[in-house]
């Protein structure tokens, strides 16, 4: 809970990981903090926007990852201790400066919190970002649990202080979203004072002969970090009886010790929480008496190749078990099961626990189930200028190449047979990559190519594309989805929200001033959900050449409903007149809105020529229409022009509060 | 002794708040909790699920499959769908509520279904796996308690009043208070005593 990440008074508290590392970065002083929003990390972010004024803390939502890591760099470099969040994805963004800070290190505490994401609940890819520590001799944390977490933010601080380096803290997934008692020590907060940089007296530079000189002392000084990580209290021996111990790290830990109860054994095991430098020595002694050693972590087998190498002069016959003897799998998250069944065979243990029994009765009495992917939000303008681009395309989707890019968008890929005419699983890489991929695509291909993109990623990784595009002249529509925050990841703003009042005096970046700035000459603003008069731009846009940008602009439903709250309005939902439902279906078949579903019973109705239309009519569920009226725009039956009694889909007559955060 | 409880529903059904009551007492009266929980994607009108785990000594955050004493379920569909995580026999406290998702709309438009999954349909699988069901009508008390946003202190209160469960109603009733916001007090607090009482 927010009030216990700021409490001054509480010993321990029940907190969100995310909340963890956000209260030990308060327990270190942190001064300057900064972010591009992203799952499993976004809740750091999201936390630090409600209390960074309560402690005089400077915070900015930059435009992305490696923007956010060169503020917080500067801060540290300036003075000033500094953290950011990012997910793995985004170490990718910001990796060029990454590099460089390896080789020039910072001054104040500067703390980099990267969370992977096995099972790739929210992202493109499921990397192993340990591989970054290595590549760029960068020290690194692994923590297993949120208390850990708040334990290693703070150590982070003082290793990176100590040695003058970035420090990183390497979460996974099921680590942030992770929830438990943490203990809490004092605030401690100093004021914040401005320093001087010439007073800091070092130079942040490398480049060739500089940084040849800064490559040596980078090695040196990750030895003299590694003799101080031999000791950590973060890595830990448990003594045990099996000539078979364990090593393992994050979130694997917490799995292997209960499985180990569940399976009454008593292995050494060796717990890591500082992987990058690796304490070598300690594992060497760890291993001295053993026959044989399973490593247990998600992803890449990157402590198993470690040991390897190690073990091959200190203890050639050691046998190592994990992925590479394919006793556990690179591929997504691990849990007890995984790990019971892997230490069953190799400990040689007798059970009558059998995960895949329950499993099996499972999907025997599941097997009814309906999928239930996620889909765009009741109110979200996204449905509303599919529908529209839907509608210009028909009959003209083989001669159409649709691009995806990364944003609540994406779920048109999941989406597949609710939009069959955009085929939005083609192509999908990266933030920003639509625009590349759509220009070269172009370059080759006799189809007409439509790249989309968001409002918070055209500002993150597409003006680059954006240039480009214009420059060559590309043959491409561009359609910027507008809907002023950054949806995905829990509606944070960007360069495009700021109002300019007092509460938010950002500047607001204005999408189509940009584009015009660059040259654009054709560019078409739609209000998405006027849908039936968007029709047509996208229509034209298909049949001139490009580069064509058309923005379609709307509020994020979920963003946009919580500012009406605040303003006192009500959300008025709308419903379907049963007497006058044609039971056309055109309301559910063209737009997939999940708050639309039919009715149960048959129905009939009969019209003013006699005709009788019989079926099943729809329904609009109150509680969660947000009130878009776009299904009234496009039902047959109603005059969205002007609104009559003979209207099939009306506005509800009666206010009443409706539930609207579903 | 570790208890083990999942809950389940669609994006935005207040599971999370769910979860934070259970933390914050657990907290207060000095027992063990660790919880696992969606956030991200899913929660776009989809499926979401916590994992809660009450006890000293609990270090997996994800419940092993057949380990959970009890399943609340916001949503039929949702509840049927993490049922292999219920222990043989487990209790099931389930909202009587079904939200169809989109593509079964969709099934029914190009008609490759006549119908939709009813919760009848889904109490009778339930019903294969245990006998413990306890379907309730949650919207009907939230209203009555006052707010129909308080289902899933509906919920909560019926689970309160099995066996098992390690926390005891009156130290729900005092974290509740601390939890949600001022002027929802009164009708969460309510929702959770009629909860108990059904």
């Amino acid at each position: 809970m927010l009030s216990d990440v700021i409490s001054k008074d509480k010993e321990k508290a029940f907190l969100f990981c995310n909340e963890a590392i956000v209260r030990g970065a308060l327990e270190s002083d942190v001064k300057v903090v900064a972010f591009y929003p992203g799952s499993p990390i976004s809740e750091i972010l999201d936390t630090f926007y409600q209390i960074s004024d309560k402690f005089d803390i400077k915070m900015e939502i930059a435009t992305n990852e490696k923007v956010a890591l060169e503020i917080v760099a500067g801060a540290s470099m300036g003075g000033q201790r500094s953290l950011i969040a990012m997910k793995s994805v985004g170490l990718n963004v910001a990796s060029d400066t990454f590099f460089s800070l390896g080789y020039t290190g910072v001054n104040k505490g500067c703390v980099l919190v990267f969370a992977d994401d096995p099972f790739c609940h929210s992202s493109q890819s499921e990397e192993d970002g340990r591989f970054f520590a290595d590549n760029s001799y960068i020290p690194m944390l692994e923590p297993t649990d949120p208390v850990e977490a708040k334990f290693m933010t703070k150590a982070a601080f003082d290793i990176s202080e100590k040695y003058q380096t970035l420090v990183l803290v390497r979460t996974t997934t099921r680590i942030n979203h992770q929830s438990t008692i943490v203990p809490l020590e004092p605030l401690n907060r100093t004021d914040f004072e401005p320093r001087s940089f010439r007073e800091t007296n070092r130079k942040y530079a490398t480049v060739g002969s500089k940084a040849r000189e800064l490559k040596l002392k980078m090695l040196e000084r990750r030895e003299r970090i590694r003799e101080d990580f031999e000791k950590s209290e973060f890595n830990k021996i448990i003594e045990g009886t099996e000539k078979m111990g364990i090593i393992v790290s994050g979130v694997s830990y917490n799995y292997v010790l209960e499985v180990c109860k569940k399976l009454k054994i008593d292995p050494p095991i060796l717990k890591l929480g500082t992987t990058y430098p690796l304490p070598e020595n300690l594992i060497s002694q760890f291993i001295k008496n053993l026959e044989g050693i399973i490593i247990v972590e998600e992803l890449s087998p990157y402590l198993e190749i470690k040991l390897k190498a190690l073990a091959k002069d200190q203890k050639p016959n050691l046998k190592i078990y994990g992925k590479e003897s394919g006793h556990f799998s690179e591929a997504f998250e691990y849990n007890i099961p995984i790990v019971f069944n892997v230490f069953k065979e190799l400990y040689e243990i007798n059970t009558s626990i059998e995960y895949e029994t329950s499993v099996t009765k499972a999907n025997k009495v599941k097997s009814i189930l309906p999928v239930r992917i996620p889909v765009f939000c009741p109110g979200c303008p996204h449905r509303a200028t599919f529908w529209a681009l839907q509608k210009a395309i028909a009959g003209k989707s083989k001669q159409i190449a649709f691009i995806n890019d990364i944003g609540c968008y994406s779920m048109l890929l999941l989406n597949q047979e609710i939009y069959p005419k955009l085929h939005a699983d083609d192509l999908l890489l990266a933030m920003g990559a639509t625009l590349g991929t759509g220009s070269g695509i172009s370059l080759g291909v006799k189809e007409k190519v439509i790249s989309i993109i968001g409002d918070s990623t055209f500002f993150h990784a597409g003006l680059p594309g954006m240039i480009n595009i214009w420059h060559h002249n590309e043959d491409v529509v561009v359609i910027i989805l507008d809907n002023s925050v950054t949806a995905m990841t829990g509606q944070q703003t960007n360069p495009g929200t700021g109002n300019g009042s007092a509460e938010d005096p950002k500047n607001k970046i204005q999408i189509e001033d940009v584009l015009k700035g660059i040259g654009f000459k054709n560019i078409v603003i739609n209000e998405c959900f006027d849908a039936i008069n968007c029709v047509p731009s996208f229509k034209k846009a298909l049949e001139e050449p490009g580069p064509t940008v058309i923005i379609s602009r709307g509020p994020c439903a979920l963003w946009n409903d919580r500012r009406k709250r605040k303003r006192g309005e009500k959300i008025q939902p709308f419903y379907v007149d049963q007497d006058l439902c044609r039971k056309c279906h055109t309301c559910m078949r063209d737009f997939y809105c999940p708050a639309i579903s039919m009715e149960s019973r048959e129905k009939e109705f009969t019209d003013d020529n006699g005709k009788i239309w019989r079926g099943f009519s729809s329904h609009i569920s109150p509680e969660l229409c947000d009130g878009c009226g776009v299904c009234s725009i496009i039902c047959p039956y109603t005059n969205h022009d002007e609104r009559s009694e003979k209207d099939v889909i009306k506005f509800y007559e009666k206010k009443r509060e409706v539930r609207h955060d579903l | 002794m570790t208890y083990n409880l999942m809950t389940c529903g669609v994006g935005g059904q207040g599971l999370m708040l769910v979860s934070n009551i259970i933390g914050i007492a657990c907290a207060e009266f000095g027992l063990g909790i660790r919880t696992a929980e969606t956030h991200g994607l899913a929660q776009r009108s989809g499926s979401i699920y916590t994992h809660i785990r009450i006890g000293e000594n609990v270090y997996s955050p994800l419940i092993p499959y057949g380990e959970a004493n009890a399943l609340l379920g916001m949503e039929a569909i949702e509840t049927l769908r993490y049922i292999e995580f219920l222990k043989p026999n487990g209790t099931i406290i389930m909202n009587n509520y079904i939200w169809q998702p989109v593509q079964s709309t969709f099934d029914r438009v190009k008609n490759t279904k006549e119908s939709y999954l009813s919760i009848d349909t889904i109490l009778t699988q339930l019903e294969k796996v245990t006998d413990k069901v306890h379907l309730v009508n949650a919207l009907d008390v939230a209203n009555q308690a006052g707010n129909p946003l308080t289902s899933n202190l509906v919920l909560l209160g019926a689970l309160t009043k099995t066996k098992e469960f390690p926390i005891k109603l009156s130290q729900l009733q005092e974290i509740v208070p601390k939890v949600v916001p001022k002027k929802a007090i009164e009708a969460n607090l309510k929702a959770l005593l009629l909860g108990y009482k059904t």
